[in-house]
Order: C-alpha cells, then sequence, then structure tokens
C-alpha cells in the first residue's frame, strides 16, 4: 500500500501546527492514495513500508498500524496537539513511512489551548475550515476517533450507512460493488404512546369546530395578513332564507351516497363495510394494487375492440342488424379467414403480399376494414385496420367455432373468389348466385371494392364523385337488409346462407365476442327483391398501400371515365394481394374489350394461376352473372 | 514500554500529559513512531473507537487486566475504493455544512443562526445574518438589531428572533 509522503513543515521553528492551504501538496498526497486503489483487499505487507527494519514483531505491529490509521481514512477524527489545541476534521493522510504526521481535511479548531487558558465555551468564536491541515508528527499527541469500522463486516455496515445518509450520485449507485445490498424491510410499528389508529377528525376536535382560525393565528404570531377568499377557489355559496333546508338536503343526499352498498374494496373500507369475503386480499390489493374486476382479463381487450367496430359499423352504416351474418354458411368466407391464425397483425403490410391463404386471410380481415372506411378518412382506414386486427382474429375464431361444416365449403374456396369476382362484377350480376357460399364472399369483394374506391378517391381526383357512388353501394353492401341499390340480388341471393360477409364489421364485431356469435342487434334479413343490383363505381381505386401493387395502379388510371362501366373492379380488387381475382372476374366478354386494360393485368392473370391452387375457378363465376343489369 | 509491544489485548489504564484519562486494550504498538493504539470500550462489533497516542505523552499507565488480541486479522481486510469514496463524501458534506457556519461569530450567534435557518432561509454575511436576502440582523443579533426588508418581513423576523431567544434562556435555565 502506498501512504503518500506528508509535507512535514520540517522548518516549523514554533510549536503550532503549520497551517497549509497547500492545495497542491493535498492533490499530490491524493493523487498517491489512488494509485494505491488498485490495490483492494489486503493490506500489502509491510516489508516495504517497515522501511527496513527487521523483525517480524516490529513489522507486524507496524502493519496494524498502517492497517488502523488506513482505516481512518474519511473519517471524522479529533487531534490532540502538544499545545492543547484540539482540532476536528476528516483523516486524510498520515505518512507511513516516517514519523506519522497527520493530515487533515475541512478542520477546525475546538479548543484552543493558548498559554493563556481557555475562553468561555459562548465566547468561542468560529472560524472557517481549514481545507488541509497538516500536523507534524512532532505536536501530535493523540488521535481519537469514534465507531471506526475496523473489520470487514464493519465497512459493509458502514458502507450501507453511508449509501442511505448522502444523495448518491449515478455513478455512485451504479458501483456494481453496491449491487445486492438492501436493508432488511421491516413492517412499521407505531410508537408505543400513540393511540391505535387516531382519527384524524378526533385529534382536531372534529371538523365541525371551528374555534380554531389558522388565519388569525398567523396574524398573530407573525403578523401576516392573509388574503384568503374561499370563493376563488369553489363556486359561490349563495346564502339565502333556504340555506338551512339546502344544507339539510345535501347532507341528506350526502349520507344516502355514502351508506351506498359497493363492491369497490377502496370505497368500501371508507364507508366501513367489509367486503374481504375471500382471504385473497391482502394489503397490497386493499391498498395499492390496480382493481381489475372480476374475472377480466387482457382478452377482454378484444370485447372492447369489437365494441368499437361495432360502433364504427354502426357510424359507417347506420344502425342495422343482420341476421344475415349469423347464418352458419357465412363461415365459408370466414372459413378462409381461419386458415391462418397469426399473422393477422401484420394485415397492413401484409395485406397485399401473402399468398393464397394469407389472401384468403387478407379478404375477411380487408373487407372489414374496406366496409368501414366508406366514409373514409384514411386515418379511419387505418383505425379500421387496427381494429380489424381484433376482429377479424375473432372472426376467425367464429370460423373456426364452425369450421367443420364449412370444410367442405372449403373445396369451393372457388366459390369465394368467384365471389371475389363477383363483386367486383357488381354490376354484372345479374340474379342470385347460384353459390349462396359466394355470396358472403361478393359481398366482401363488393366492399373490398368500395374500399379502394374511396381512398382511391383522394389520389385520384376524378374519381371522387364515384365515391359517394361508392360509398352508398357499399352501405348497402354493408348492410345487406337495407338492401338500397348495390348487389341487391346476390345479397339477396346470399340471404339464404348470408354471410357474415355481408357486414363484416359488425358481424366481425359481434362474432369477435366471445359471448354470443350472433348480433343481439341485428335486424333479421329479408329478402328485398326490389333491391338494385350493384354497380360499382369506376373509381376502383386501392387504398393506398405498403405493397406497390403498380398493376393496381396502373390500372386505375388506365380506367379513366369513359369506361364507367367496366368492371371497374379490376382496381377493386385491392385487398387481395395485389392478385386481383376480381379483376379476372370481368366478364370474359369485356375481356377483350379491354383488353387495353387487362396488360396490366396480364402478368397478373398470370400471377393468380400461380397463386392458388384454383385458378380455374376465376372463370367461374362469370357464367353467373348473366343477369346483370349493366 | 518496550513491553507493550508483546502486550497486544492488554487492557491499560492511561493517563496522558495533558490531563486525559481514559482506558483501552491494546491494538498494536509500533515502537518507530512510539504509537500506541488503543481501543476503547471493549471489543467487540464491527466499529470501535480507536485512539491513536503517542506513548511520549503518557503520565501514567497501569495494567487492568490482559485479554487477547482485540484484532481478528483474518477479518482485516481494506476496501480503497470505498475509503476515498468516503473521503469524499466526508469533504462534500463538510463543504456544504461550512456555509452554515458563520465565521468569526460567536456560538451563540450560530445558535442564532440555526433556528432561523429553520424556517426562514437565512445565509451569512461575514457576521451578519441575512434572511430572506433582505433582512439584516447583526451583531449582537437583539431585535433591536433587525434592520431592512418590508415592514412585514421585518416585523416577522424580530418575532422569530425573539421567540428564539426566548427559547433559549428557557433552555439554559432548565
Amino acid at each position: 500500500m502506498n501512504i503518500p509522503q506528508a509535507l512535514l513543515p520540517k522548518s516549523s521553528a514554533n510549536g503550532f501546527p503549520r497551517r497549509r492551504g497547500d492545495r497542491e501538496g493535498g492533490a499530490r498526497l491524493e493523487n498517491k492514495v489512488q494509485s494505491g486503489k488498485p490495490n483492494q483487499g489486503r493490506i500489502q505487507t509491510s516489508a516495504e513500508v517497515a522501511g527496513g527494519k527487521a523483525g517480524r514483531c516490529e513489522s507486524s505491529s507496524r502493519d496494524r498500524l498502517v492497517f488502523l490509521t488506513t482505516c481512518l481514512i474519511g473519517h471524522m477524527v479529533e487531534v490532540h496537539v502538544k499545545n492543547g489545541s484540539i482540532y476536528t476534521g476528516i483523516f486524510h493522510a498520515t505518512d507511513a513511512e516516517k514519523d506519522f504526521g497527520i493530515i487533515l481535511k475541512m478542520a477546525r479548531m475546538i479548543k484552543e489551548g493558548t498559554s493563556q487558558g481557555n475562553k468561555p465555551v459562548t465566547e468561542f468564536v468560529s472560524k472557517a475550515p481549514t481545507k488541509i491541515l497538516i500536523i507534524p508528527a512532532k505536536e501530535l499527541v493523540q488521535v481519537i476517533a469514534k465507531d471506526v469500522a475496523v473489520t470487514s463486516d464493519g465497512f459493509a455496515s458502514e458502507l450501507q450507512h453511508e449509501k442511505h445518509q448522502e444523495l448518491l450520485i449515478d455513478s455512485v449507485i451504479s458501483q456494481s460493488r453496491h449491487v445486492g445490498m438492501e436493508r432488511e424491510l421491516e413492517r412499521w410499528v407505531p410508537d408505543e404512546d400513540v393511540p391505535q389508529c387516531p382519527e384524524l377528525e378526533n385529534i382536531f376536535g372534529g371538523s365541525r369546530n371551528r374555534n380554531w382560525d389558522q388565519f388569525e393565528t398567523n396574524q398573530k404570531l407573525f403578523g401576516v395578513q392573509s388574503t384568503f377568499n374561499e370563493e376563488l377557489y369553489t363556486t359561490k355559496l349563495e346564502r339565502g332564507p333556504q340555506t338551512r333546508e339546502l344544507e339539510k338536503e345535501a347532507m341528506r343526499i350526502a349520507r344516502e351516497i355514502e351508506g351506498e352498498e359497493t363492491q369497490d374494496l377502496h370505497l368500501a373500507e371508507e364507508r366501513g363495510f367489509d367486503l374481504h369475503n375471500n382471504l385473497d386480499i391482502d394489503e397490497e390489493m386493499r391498498y395499492s394494487s390496480v382493481f381489475r374486476g372480476r374475472g377480466f382479463d387482457d382478452s377482454g381487450y378484444e370485447e372492447e375492440e369489437d365494441i368499437k367496430l361495432d360502433s364504427h359499423n354502426v357510424e359507417t352504416f347506420g344502425d342495422s342488424s343482420d341476421s344475415l351474418s349469423r347464418g352458419p354458411a357465412d363461415l365459408t368466407s370466414f372459413h378462409l379467414v381461419d386458415e391462418a391464425p397469426s399473422s393477422q397483425a401484420a394485415i397492413g403490410a401484409d395485406l397485399y403480399h401473402t399468398g393464397f391463404n394469407g389472401q384468403s386471410k387478407q379478404l375477411a380481415s380487408e373487407i372489414p376494414s374496406e366496409s368501414f372506411s366508406v366514409s373514409g378518412s384514411e386515418s379511419r382506414i387505418q383505425d379500421n385496420l387496427l381494429g380489424e386486427h381484433g376482429g377479424s382474429s375473432d372472426a376467425k375464431g367464429f370460423a373456426q367455432k364452425q369450421s367443420p361444416s364449412v370444410d367442405q365449403q372449403l373445396s369451393n374456396a372457388i366459390d369465394s373468389h368467384s365471389l371475389l369476382n363477383d363483386k367486383f362484377e357488381g354490376s354484372d350480376k345479374a340474379g342470385p348466385p347460384a353459390n349462396p357460399t359466394t355470396q358472403p364472399q361478393a359481398n366482401f369483394m363488393s366492399k373490398v371494392s368500395e374500399k379502394p374506391a374511396s381512398s382511391g378517391e383522394r389520389s385520384e381526383g376524378p374519381a371522387a364523385n364515384k365515391v359517394t357512388g361508392e360509398t352508398r353501394s357499399v352501405n348497402s353492401c354493408g348492410q345487406p337488409v337495407s338492401s338500397t341499390s348495390s348487389n341487391s340480388d346476390s345479397v339477396a341471393a346470399v340471404s339464404a346462407s348470408s354471410g357474415p360477409g355481408l357486414s363484416p364489421s359488425s358481424s366481425m364485431g359481434s362474432l369477435s365476442s366471445e359471448k354470443s356469435t350472433l348480433n343481439p342487434h341485428a335486424k333479421e334479413f329479408k329478402f328485398n327483391p326490389n333491391a338494385k343490383s350493384f354497380k360499382p363505381s369506376q373509381t376502383s381505386v386501392r387504398p393506398p398501400s405498403p405493397v406497390s401493387d403498380g398493376s393496381f395502379y396502373y390500372q386505375t388510371q388506365a380506367t379513366p371515365v369513359p369506361h364507367m362501366h367496366m368492371p371497374v373492379t379490376f382496381g377493386i380488387g385491392p385487398s387481395f394481394p395485389g392478385h386481383q381475382p376480381v379483376v379476372f372476374n370481368p366478364q370474359v366478354a369485356s375481356m377483350q374489350s379491354t383488353q387495353a386494360y387487362f396488360h396490366p393485368s396480364g402478368p397478373q392473370y398470370g400471377q393468380q394461376m400461380l397463386l392458388g391452387q384454383r385458378p380455374v375457378m376465376y372463370y367461374q363465376p362469370e357464367m353467373q352473372y348473366k343477369g346483370r343489369e349493366y | 514500554m518496550e513491553g507493550e509491544e508483546f502486550a497486544v489485548g492488554c487492557l491499560l489504564s492511561i493517563k496522558t500529559t495533558l490531563g486525559d484519562e481514559f482506558e483501552g486494550q491494546i491494538i498494536s504498538y509500533d515502537r518507530l513512531s512510539n504509537i500506541l493504539i488503543l481501543q476503547e470500550g471493549l471489543e467487540s462489533g464491527p466499529r470501535r473507537n480507536i485512539r491513536l497516542l503517542k506513548a511520549n505523552y503518557i503520565k501514567e499507565f497501569s495494567l487492568l487486566r490482559q485479554d487477547e488480541d482485540p484484532l481478528d486479522v483474518k477479518k482485516c481486510f481494506l476496501d480503497l475504493t470505498s475509503l476515498q469514496a468516503r473521503e469524499d463524501s466526508a469533504v462534500r458534506q463538510a463543504e456544504a455544512d461550512s456555509e452554515r457556519f458563520g465565521v468569526g461569530v460567536t456560538s451563540e450567534a450560530q445558535n442564532l443562526f440555526d433556528a432561523l435557518s429553520k424556517t426562514l432561509p437565512v445565509r451569512w454575511d461575514k457576521t451578519v445574518i441575512v434572511v430572506m436576502n433582505e433582512v439584516r440582523v447583526s451583531s449582537p443579533y437583539l431585535p433591536e438589531c433587525v434592520s431592512g426588508g418590508t415592514p412585514a418581513a421585518n416585523e416577522r423576523v424580530k418575532k422569530v428572533l425573539e421567540l428564539e431567544r426566548k427559547r433559549m434562556q428557557t433552555r439554559t435555565s432548565q
């Protein structure tokens, strides 16, 4: 161990200790101490320190001296000097190689031992503490230190003690040696002489006791004039002839409220009821943790989502109940959703990316969002998308529940696709699609188309009016029951099977609720033979999506106003990952005429073929739309 | 004196040339520097009162009894970093404290200062107590010596001063 050399004033003539505010010297000493830092643990022995003195005994006693003086570092000590003066300060260093002069920091003289004798205490004049005080060994008489930690356990306890004493700076705190040193927590017990659970009110004689006026008291004691005006902080009370009665009434009401029964733990405690029926409630539960309600868990989150969805739906489509959506047959569409449980989350991103399975999934998810977006703000879409997440997963769940029946329908996936196509056909639909199962899909599709249309609206100016048209149609889509314009036919047809697609959003919402799969508010679907068939408007603009479906956009651009009746659906089939099965559905007939437009989709065509295991299906639906009213 | 180095653990009663009297157990005696290290009080405990005494100032001593070595060498470890840290924090603390102590003031004045500081922001300006940066109380710190500040503040300080003096009087008279 390297104990710094003291700068001893050998030349001090008189016996008084020399005071040196020698910062430099101090710094040097400190440096030396610091250099000794790496040597943690046991003190290096004595051999070097002893300075050449042979003999174990001496070296060991020297060791001890060194050890003990080191223990004193940083400690508050009292140093007596030859002339009787006593200094107190922080022990900084000693000259262990020579004769153990002492260096103190922030030292003060607390007793002056002069030849004149001691002055009375009260007259003792304080002096500024000396930054560094060096006491030569010759002057030194004794050093007294209290509560010095000598052994390792002493150090440990001292560290803890210190830890709690002053403000800790981060670097101190983060020193790993402090890690793990914790206090043993003890439960607080009140003092012996304090009455058990004193009521605050009683202590002050009850709040009714207005004998003590704080402002008055303050004025008396300190001459402070108060400017407190109660009316600045609360409603002004009208004190008229009615005051008494009003007060009584208020009291009565207050009592009533306070006497009410409650299930809330905290309120109950306040009111004096004992709700602790089960002993599971510990102190934490009673006073600090957040109360989560019975049987409530995070899965309830979905329920909320659904409620939100529901309300969204209501906003968008008006309040309509859709019994259709309850049809088991609906499951087909949902069944598709069923496929991949996981990636619902990636709705936004994945929408246009996934494969067939994803497609179906997205189908379902897209649809709801699409329907929501009808009224349109993008943010809305986003919200819906997000919300849909819960919704769709629920839909999925719903689908799953009834999967057995739907399984067979799977093979009819074609149907769904055809449905999609159907939807796009929208206007093409002649009569109710042969395959009821397709209906829901169709519905979805229309919605899907709607959405892109609406969103597209924004991006593509001219389409603006279309949006409204879309909206309308979408609305009808959303509410098959209402059977206004749009795919009434198909919708009607669907009624039998009815699809969740009809009002995907609402159905989603209701589906998601674990409690009942049916929307209790849904109105029964009534087929309306007079409903106009669905005519999607031209602007099938896809909603902006991360996926660059160049082809889609291309198409949309390619479908200018003139081609109003083009199965704009091409562009509409947005929800499908880049592939617009919808595109295909376009009447084969129209295909020729719209060759130009098909180009972009051409490749998609092929893509779609690749996509699926059922490329062929895309064409089938066409036959269904013979009755299209274009 | 020389026998002491072998007498670790001895309990001695010592009188110093300066008039101090105490008892302590020898932890060590270093002949070279002539320093006797004593531990006051019974051993035990991780924390002890240590006294370093220059043996040449011992007027007289007597051996009370012989005990074993109070220092368990096996448990003696030093952590230099923590020692350094301790010193640093002590210095910091002392520096903060020094703001509170007036220089060249009597302890009575210091007491008054401390009392005032409990409820009012006070600081020293040489030997003048400055309250709330406006009111000044100079020696001998009587209510008459309060000056400055708004009348309200002035009054307040006067009142507190009076109260404090009264309290000190009752205390000293007890």
